[in-house]
Parts: structure tokens; sequence; C-alpha cells
């Protein structure tokens, strides 16, 4: 399975506004952290603008632009704000 | 040392530990510990629930510590953060710097703290006396103060 897919994970605001703490999402190819948003938003209308998201790519933060790939566990949260 | 649990903290025996651990190798600790604090004067928070990103956030927290340690030389450093509900005024976070000398123990410190509120994947739902809940939106002056150190290291770098 890992091959055709990502593993999503949902924090604070965004589980809520999803409905869900983690899915896995179907990708053949690789993507980017930009066309990944665009399609989340698309899936789920009450995430936009999904563009000011952050993203982290196997527990690493990632850039937009950062490239994706099957396998990976990819986060989708809100700015920060622990301390 | 790195602590992320729900239980509450007891910040003189993280300190003594730091001290213990570092010997005399350090002249001067710096800590700094944070509270849960009223949303406004005439807004009092109930209750703040915290949640993470666990394994990300232990090793983002590692990663401040040692980025710390690097840039200021220090001897030891300590950062615990709680998560799950937490009342008014409870004990959120403790983070230590041990040093040889002050000047880099209130740097490192400060610099922790900073770079843990922009970087530590935390979250803070934050639920008022009136029964009014939401999530805590980040702060730019936040983020203003984690540019700054980076930037001061660009420039100490040239």
């Amino acid at each position: 399975m890992s091959g055709t897919t990502i593993n999503l994970l949902y924090f604070a605001r965004i589980a809520e506004l999803v409905g869900k703490r983690n899915e896995a999402w179907p990708l053949a190819e690789p993507t980017t952290g930009v066309q990944l948003l665009a399609a989340l938003e698309t899936r789920y209308p009450d995430l936009a603008p999904a563009s000011r998201l952050k993203l982290a790519i196997n527990q690493t933060h990632a850039k937009a632009n950062a490239p994706i790939a099957p396998g990976d566990e990819v986060a989708i949260f809100e700015p920060v704000t622990g301390g | 040392m790195v602590i992320v649990q729900e239980s509450d903290f007891d910040g003189a025996a993280l300190q003594a530990a730091l001290r213990e651990q570092v010997g005399a190798q350090a002249g001067a600790i710096v800590t700094f510990t944070g509270y849960v604090r009223d949303f406004a004067p005439e807004q009092s928070t109930e209750t703040l629930f915290l949640e993470h990103y666990p394994g990300m956030c232990e090793r983002e927290l590692h990663e401040i510590a040692e980025t710390a340690r690097q840039r200021w030389q220090l001897a030891g450093t300590v950062i615990a953060h709680r998560v799950g509900a937490l009342s008014r005024q409870a004990q959120i976070v403790f983070v230590a710097a041990a040093s040889a000398h002050r000047g880099d123990a209130f740097r490192g410190c400060e610099y922790m703290i900073d770079a843990l509120k922009t970087r530590a994947p935390f979250w803070k739902r934050e639920t008022l006396s009136d029964g009014n809940s939401f999530w805590v939106q980040a702060r730019q002056a936040d983020q203003d103060r984690t540019d700054a150190w980076n930037t001061a290291e660009a420039s100490a770098a040239d």
C-alpha cells in the first residue's frame, strides 16, 4: 500500500475542519506541497485558503514547494502556538 | 534533557538535575517558566488544551537544544513542555541553559523558548470562563523574534 498512498496527519483546527486525524491519501506519482494543498482544498472546501497551511514531511518542517513521494508521512497544520 | 508530558513538572528539580549534570563547568544557569495566563484582562482563561505531534515534537525540541548548545557553548540544557488539559495559571513550559558565563546562558535560554514557539508542533485551544472556545492564532511578533535570531546568526557569519 505504501507505494500508492501517503499517510496524511491532521492536527488541531485542521483535524476539526476535515473531521479526522489521519487518512491514507492516494498518490501514485511524486507531487509537491502546493499541489497537495490544492487537492486537499478541493476535497475539503472548509480548508480554503489552504495555501496558508504548513506542512511537515516525514516529521520535518517542509516548504510548500517540497517534493512529496508515495509512502511519505505528511502532516498538515496551522502555524504552531506552543510555549 | 527534553521532556514532553501531561503531568506537571518541578522546575527546581529540573534545574538541580541540570546542575548535577554539568557539574563545575557551568558558572551560570538561566531558566524560563511559562504559565497559562488570562486571554485578556476582562476575559479570564478557564482551561488551555495543548495538542502536539508526537515524535516530530521531541525531534524539533532536541534540534533546538542542539543548535543552542553549539551556538552559545552551553554545557547543558533542559526543555520541558506539558500537553493535554491545563488549568488557569498552570505551568506550561520550562527551559534552562547552563553555561560557563551568564551572557551565553541568557541568550541560549531566550533562543530556545523563541525557537520553540515558532517551530515545535504544539497547538493551544483556549476555553474562556464565558464558555467561548477557540484555537489560538500564531502571533507575528513570535515569528519576528525567531527571524531576528536567524538574522543575527547570518550577520555574525559574515
